[in-house]
């Protein structure tokens, strides 16, 4: 984190906000922009204040408990059914979950 | 204008390793990377943490990250002290979390480098051996996403898209190499030596059409004009690619098509300018692809529900001693021990099951054979090898393992060689009737040392079990070095008036020329007869 960026709260545009709803897949209308920006202002003002802190000798910490390594052993256990997934999916397409249709890109990880 | 005068080719990889744990690398259902598991229905594999569901929380798998460490060793990296989780956030149908779990800044393994064997150039003798340095930039651990399907099985067509989450959190090495790759040779020799490394670690089965490995070029060219300027072209990565042929296609057709691109939008290289673009296998051209959100869009941040992996000099080296002894070293010890060319050892290990059918094949010679030196089964074992069984495999498009014939079987053929009771012919026709027994038929030729036990087929179960050398009788493929059959033959060739100038040369001292009716005398045996005793026998009757 650089220290000498400038604290951006206050400057959040409309269009950051309409950016980041994009991609949370939000479909906000025009005044809930406003009020979420104004949150998100508030939100980052906060996390302004934090920069002033001198963290110069603090390491990174990568996780609140200070526990490592909690490892399983690689044996399988029970799944869940198919047809217990089937009464979740919001639709389905009996074996598989259906989706609107998505063309083509973005297979596999 | 200034005119191309050169263009070399810059090309990185990454590639994505299922790894073949039993369980998924953050819960406990059953991974289809794993061979047990591989067919399994689809949306049968899951349980509330592969799904997303609220509250499901993930534990790391220790076998995915002992994988891990395994590869990483293997590709001479360093193994990180300390390693920790991160969100990359995206929203797709296959990932039902909307985030996957991977390492972003601190990865498991970074900084290793291999030596690729690379193919002879047409100039040098084949018994060189040509290698080339490819940095590894990192190794990391992530999951898999499920899989989005556009059809139904069996090709129904459909007016929307589903999901079969089975492969959803199988655990993902990413292996991340440096720039390092000219042409697309040394790209295919690398993922294949890769492959063969995971097969030998026994990380993963490798098998391409199911998906264990997929491949991203990073490619890029240098052009070089006439006018002394350098331009390089914008990178072009390729996703997903899942077979060596499609790599070589893809890597080859950016060779070509990168500075046409350039002559027509002059884009170069810079912040902004990278896209991606996908091969489609039957046009045999790249396309441009839907753009991912760059990488800060991901908004990776450390996973609050995972704690960091530390990594202790104990556990690093326990997991070393797991460490087999891997294909280059082999090949070293093949060069050593038994004497062979570079390029025998290279074709006996840079396939995994062949390399342990050619090691079980020199034990079974050893066994086989009272006091015969082991460096004299590997020659053996690897002259049947590479010659009788490569041809064969070659014509039939499959490994010498899955010939149908043991080692056991091989070692047999060898036995009856060095006892010199086959000659080199008879020797290659047993080894493709073995071929045949072990095949589909379930052994029609031979009713081998351990008859199948299978209990419905008494019939086979009746056969008494036919050793090679008894098969080598029946097909008379045994070397006849009884006198009065040699002297039959031997007789009838000195007969015969087509002969009678070649009987007068060898009479008059012309001693070559005995070779041809050493020949006539095997061509009448049907190749039976024991080529060194009929000239001895030969020698002595005409006195030469």
């Amino acid at each position: 984190m650089s220290d000498t960026k400038k604290p951006q709260g206050a400057e959040l545009s409309e269009d950051v906000v309409r950016r980041v709803a994009h991609l949370s897949r939000l479909a906000l209308d025009d005044a809930s922009i406003e009020r979420h920006r104004g949150q998100l202002v508030s939100i980052l003002g906060y996390i302004d204040r934090l920069r002033e802190l001198d963290t110069e000798n603090v390491d990174p910490m990568a996780h609140p408990l200070d526990v490592v390594n909690r490892l399983d052993a690689d044996e399988p256990r029970a799944c869940l059914s198919n047809e217990a997934l089937m009464k979740m999916a919001p639709q389905a397409a009996a074996p598989f979950v259906r989706v609107p249709k998505v063309l083509g890109g973005g297979e596999g990880a | 204008m200034a005119e191309i005068k050169s263009v070399e080719l810059k090309v990185g990889l990454e590639v994505h390793v299922e790894l073949a744990t039993r369980t998924k690398m953050f819960t406990r259902a059953p991974s289809p990377a794993h061979p047990d598991y591989d067919d399994s229905p689809p949306n049968t594999l899951i349980d509330p943490l592969v799904l997303g569901l609220p509250g499901a929380l993930p534990v790391m798998n220790r076998e995915a990250v002992e994988m891990s460490m395994l590869v990483g060793l293997a590709l001479g990296c360093e193994i990180a002290e300390f390693t920790k989780w991160d969100r990359k956030s995206y929203y797709y149908p296959d990932l039902p979390k909307n985030y996957q779990i991977s390492q972003y800044d601190l990865p498991l393994c970074y900084d290793g480098s291999v030596y690729i064997p690379l193919p002879p150039t047409p100039e040098e003798d084949d018994e060189h051996e040509r290698h080339k340095r490819i940095g590894i930039i990192r190794a990391h651990l992530e999951e898999d996403s499920g899989k989005l399907l556009h059809e139904l099985p069996g090709g129904h067509a459909i007016d929307y898209s589903v999901v079969d989450f089975n492969r959803a959190g199988t655990p993902l090495l990413e292996i991340v190499t440096q720039p390092d790759f000219v042409n697309a040779d040394e790209v295919v020799a690398f993922a294949q030596f890769l492959r063969n490394i995971c097969r030998f670690l026994g990380v993963s089965e490798g098998v391409m059409q199911k998906g264990h490995m997929r491949f991203e070029p990073n490619i890029n060219t240098i052009i070089t004009l006439d006018d002394g300027h350098i331009v390089k072209t914008p990178i072009v990565e390729i996703k997903n690619l899942n077979s060596f042929r499609s790599l070589r296609g893809a890597i080859e057709y950016e060779f070509k098509e990168q500075p046409e691109r350039w002559k027509k939008d002059g884009k170069e290289m810079g912040p902004g300018a990278k896209s991606t673009r996908g091969w489609d296998d039957v046009k045999l051209v790249t396309l441009m692809q839907r753009e991912k959100e760059d990488a800060h869009d991901y908004r990776y941040f450390p996973d609050p529900d995972l704690i960091p992996v530390q990594v202790s000099r104990e556990w690093k080296e326990k997991v070393r001693e797991r460490l087999p002894e891997l294909p280059h070293v082999r090949a070293r010890r093949y060069i050593h021990d038994y004497a062979l060319h570079a390029k025998e050892a290279a074709a006996l290990t840079d396939e995994h099951d062949v390399c342990l059918f050619y090691e079980e094949t020199v034990e079974a010679i050893v066994q086989a054979i009272p006091g015969v030196l082991s460096d004299r089964a590997g020659r053996l074992a690897a002259n049947m090898i590479l010659q009788q069984g490569a041809k064969r495999a070659n014509e039939q498009a499959v490994l010498v393992n899955e010939l149908g014939i043991t080692p056991g079987q091989i070692a047999e053929i060898v036995k009856l060689r060095e006892e010199e009771k086959i000659g080199s012919s008879a020797a290659d026709e047993l080894f493709g009737l073995l071929c045949e027994s072990g095949g589909s038929d379930g052994g029609s030729a031979l009713r081998a040392e351990s008859p199948p036990a299978d209990k419905e087929d008494t019939a086979q179960r009746a056969v008494p079990p036919m050793t090679v050398e008894a098969l080598a009788e029946q097909h008379n493929l045994l070397q006849v070095r009884d006198e009065g059959q040699l002297d039959a033959w031997i007789d009838e060739v000195l007969a015969d008036p087509a002969n009678a100038k070649t009987v007068e040369d060898v009479k008059g001292g012309k001693t070559a020329a005995i070779g041809r009716l050493v020949g006539g005398v095997m061509k009448r045996s049907g190749g039976a007869a024991d080529a060194k005793a009929v000239r001895e026998r030969l020698e002595e009757k005409l006195g030469g």
